[in-house]
């Protein structure tokens, strides 16, 4: 019943739910990038050398 | 999942390009200031890192 409630930003639970899974996701995905971006600097640039 | 409700109140057509608005501001703004507070960034970009940054005090002076 509240499920299908729709909020002001016109999302339903289930729906902002998925969109935050979704943004999670993205993040930890930009993130791993990222580490693995800063291991490949650390390895070749001369940064904490 | 935490704070999965946020959208319920955030408009996602907001809210979504000000995170990855703020992520890119912040990511820019941290390396552009390592590039203007240390040597060795701008000396490495240059190529030869070594040979600038061995000459790089001599030539100041």
């Amino acid at each position: 019943m509240s499920d299908h409630k729709v909020w002001p930003t016109g999302l339903t639970e289930a729906e902002s739910e998925e969109l935050h899974r979704h943004i999670v996701q993205g993040t930890q995905f930009f993130g791993m990038i990222a580490a693995f971006a800063h291991l490949l600097a650390y390895i070749y640039s001369p940064w904490l050398k | 999942m935490i704070y999965g409700k946020m959208w319920l109140v955030v408009k996602p057509s907001v809210g979504v390009p000000l995170i990855i608005a703020a992520v890119a501001v912040a990511s820019f703004s941290v390396h552009l200031a390592i590039l203007n507070n240390t040597t060795w960034v701008k000396a490495f970009l240059n190529g030869n890192a070594d040979k600038v940054a061995v000459s790089a005090p001599a030539a100041a002076k």
